[in-house]
């Protein structure tokens, strides 16, 4: 015979004062030195090394000391012409990779996604990627080069471009290396993108095709909206892409002709590693570093930003 | 008041049919249940209403004019989709006035018919929030709201209340019943669930495989399904079935079903569906039908044992196994009974369900 046994509601009494312990948290301590110690020794004391050789004329001899002289080579950078200019070309140089990859990404995407030829053609178009950026800039060197570059030739022959080369001409030059850099880094947004376009809610597009909507609408009323966390990330990447690498231009221009390509990174280059002015270097270092850190914090908290948060 | 006609309408994904010459027709004003299991083929059917999906092969009016080929956007209809399909980057009331908004309404109109619309759905203190503040229950009524803010021609439902708990799909089910007669909007419903179909639907249209197998209202459903897939789908708990014989026993006109043990003498009024039918055919059980007892109070009673008693508080199911099968029966709260206990089983014979054992149909 089962037996039942009735019991009333019991009342919650007032918390207990006294809780059971939790274990330890010490121990994960221990387990992360290591790790923490490590990254410390690689990319804290250089980082610290950056702000002690800025503030001093750093020597290139052994027997020599280094020689204080605290914020002469931050004064410095304000009448520098050529640090000044170098930051102009930066911001042209980075806005317009930006407006055009983002959009030819896009672009891109939106013709890929969903058809039949997305798989292949995608691989297709990953191939610059996976080149090493300075032999995109050789390859380009050559299609650009004015005596046997086919795309001189294209574009002589169709009498776009006069007697001078593409890299040769201070009004073309940041074009070319624009170009280049469009070409190896578009594959990339694409990427992204159609990443996010298969997020984009379909229930989300058919109600509001539903409510009245056309495909114009559709876009910029739900499938944009859904994409601005990739497009941020995209963003995000290819900006501090732009600010810091520079193989393709080295190899390309060098920072010529009459220093029009010469963005601030490719000035630092020059000052540091051609003419070994290793402290004022390391402050032309500092301020980029300082102004890409900000930046990446701006578009960092646009994430957090409740509007974009999508996900229910 | 709108009448949608659905003529001959296939529906090919490839090769593969998922909706096989379908026809039926909604009333003006009607709220018509599609009924059946997942894959049957009826989100199909009402994304093909809504323009969703290409129709293969037929065609779709509303009042009498052909629908094929508008988008979605020129039919006039409202959905609500079973996710809610809310924007979540908008706010209740803009979520309520897209549609309008789209439509290129004056702001104050828009105002005045999102209050009435939430008003009437209980969220006017939710208008300034977003979709994911908001729970399930509520998510669903902003979504009927955005629905009926339109006033459109047509109300399309995709399982709307499916993914709420039990209780308050208990308590949709009578709002939406209410909301529909109220608006008087023609209104179809896609559900698998058959106690929804049954208690909202003015008529029900159940499908299977991508064919339509039975429309009629929720009471011709129940008492008179078409065929035995009809039968065994609809009604909770489900209808017993057996593989049973007719015989006559004394004179030509005096027929017995009979399983095994059990025997049920025709009543007249279904002695005509047998006319030509003689030996094995399907006979269908309602377990409401049954009736059991303890001793055997007459000589239509069949002896058996009890397989297992399942209490539900409000009535007992009891399992009956005896000589030849099993059936399940339906029975009051105060039954008290012990596994492999003997007991007693009878068939009210006025309700019976019989069917062609070859092809399934009911035989009426």
């Amino acid at each position: 015979m089962l037996q039942t046994l009735t019991t009333d509601f019991r009342t919650p009494r007032a918390a207990p004062s006294a809780l059971n312990t939790a274990p330890s948290q010490r121990y994960y301590v221990y387990l992360l030195a290591p790790a923490i110690l490590l990254l410390a020794a690689i990319s804290l004391y250089p980082f610290f090394w950056l702000i002690y050789m800025s503030l001093h004329q750093v020597s290139m001899s052994p027997n020599q000391p280094d020689v204080w002289v605290g914020l002469a080579n931050y004064a410095k950078l304000l009448s520098d012409k050529r640090y000044l200019e170098g930051w102009r070309l930066l911001v042209v140089y980075s806005v317009s990779c930006m407006i055009l990859q983002v959009g030819l990404g896009l672009l891109l995407a939106l013709v890929l996604n969903n058809s039949r030829w997305e798989k292949p053609l995608v691989t297709v178009f990953l191939m610059p990627m996976m080149m090493a950026p300075v032999i995109a800039g050789l390859v380009w060197f050559y299609l650009y080069n004015g005596t046997f570059g086919w795309y001189n030739w294209v574009l002589q022959s169709l009498g776009i471009l006069s007697g001078t080369s593409i890299l040769g001409s201070t009004s073309t030059a940041m074009i070319g290396i624009v170009v280049v850099d469009t070409w190896q880094w578009t594959p990339l947004i694409t990427l992204i993108v159609l990443a996010g376009l298969k997020r984009v809610p379909q229930d989300q597009l058919e109600a509001h095709m539903v409510d009245g909507a056309g495909a114009v609408r559709n876009f910029f009323a739900i499938v944009l909206p859904n994409l601005y966390p990739f497009l941020l990330i995209a963003v995000l990447l290819r900006f501090m892409d732009n600010f810091r690498f520079i193989d393709a231009i080295l190899r390309l221009t060098g920072g010529g002709p009459a220093n029009s390509t010469k963005v601030l990174p490719v000035y630092l280059f020059e000052v540091s590693f051609t003419n070994f002015n290793l402290g004022y270097g390391a402050a032309i270092a500092f301020t980029l570093l300082v102004v890409t850190i900000v930046i990446g914090m701006v578009l960092v908290s646009a994430f957090t930003q409740p509007s974009l948060q999508q996900k229910h | 008041m709108t009448k949608v006609v659905v003529s001959e309408v296939w529906k090919m994904y490839g090769k593969v049919p998922a909706v096989r010459d379908l026809s039926f027709s909604c009333e003006s004003g009607e709220f018509l249940c599609v009924l059946g299991p997942s894959g049957c083929g009826k989100s199909s059917t009402l994304r093909m209403l809504a323009g969703l999906e290409h129709i293969s092969a037929g065609e779709i009016t509303f009042d009498g004019k052909r629908i094929n080929e508008l988008p979605p956007k020129d039919r006039d209809i409202a959905m609500v989709f079973e996710n809610y399909a809310l924007y979540p980057h908008k706010t209740v009331g803009d979520n309520m006035a897209n549609a309008l908004k789209l439509r290129g309404m004056p702001a104050a109109e828009i105002k005045t018919r999102v209050d009435r619309a939430a008003a009437m759905l209980q969220i006017g203190h939710l208008l300034d929030r977003r979709p994911m503040e908001l729970s399930g229950g509520q998510k669903q009524r902003v979504a009927i709201g955005r629905a009926i803010v339109r006033s459109p021609k047509v109300f399309l439902f995709d399982e709307p209340i499916g993914h709420l708990d039990a209780k308050l799909r208990g308590h949709m089910r009578g709002e939406l019943k209410r909301l529909q007669r109220e608006l008087a909007t023609t209104t179809i419903y896609v559900t698998h669930d058959q106690l929804e179909a049954l208690s909202m639907a003015d008529r029900i249209a159940v499908m299977n495989e991508g064919v339509l197998q039975q429309i009629g209202t929720p009471q011709d459903i129940y008492n008179h399904p078409a065929n035995e897939w009809v039968a065994s789908f609809v009604g909770e708990p489900p209808m017993n079935f057996l593989d049973a014989e007719v015989v006559t026993t004394g004179s030509e006109t005096d027929l017995e079903v009979r399983c095994g043990a059990l025997r049920v003498r025709l009543s007249d009024a279904h002695r005509h569906r047998l006319e030509g039918v003689r030996g094995g055919m399907r006979l269908g059980i309602r377990p409401e039908a049954l009736q059991v007892a303890g001793a055997a109070p007459g000589a239509d009673w069949t002896a058996g044992t009890i397989y297992a008693v399942e209490p539900l508080g409000g009535d007992t199911l009891v399992e009956v196994a005896f000589q030849g099968g099993r059936v399940l029966a339906k029975t009051g709260a105060d039954f008290r009974g012990e596994m492999d206990a003997p007991i007693f089983v009878t068939v009210d014979s006025t309700k019976l369900h019989l069917f062609d054992a070859s092809n399934g149909r009911a035989l009426t």
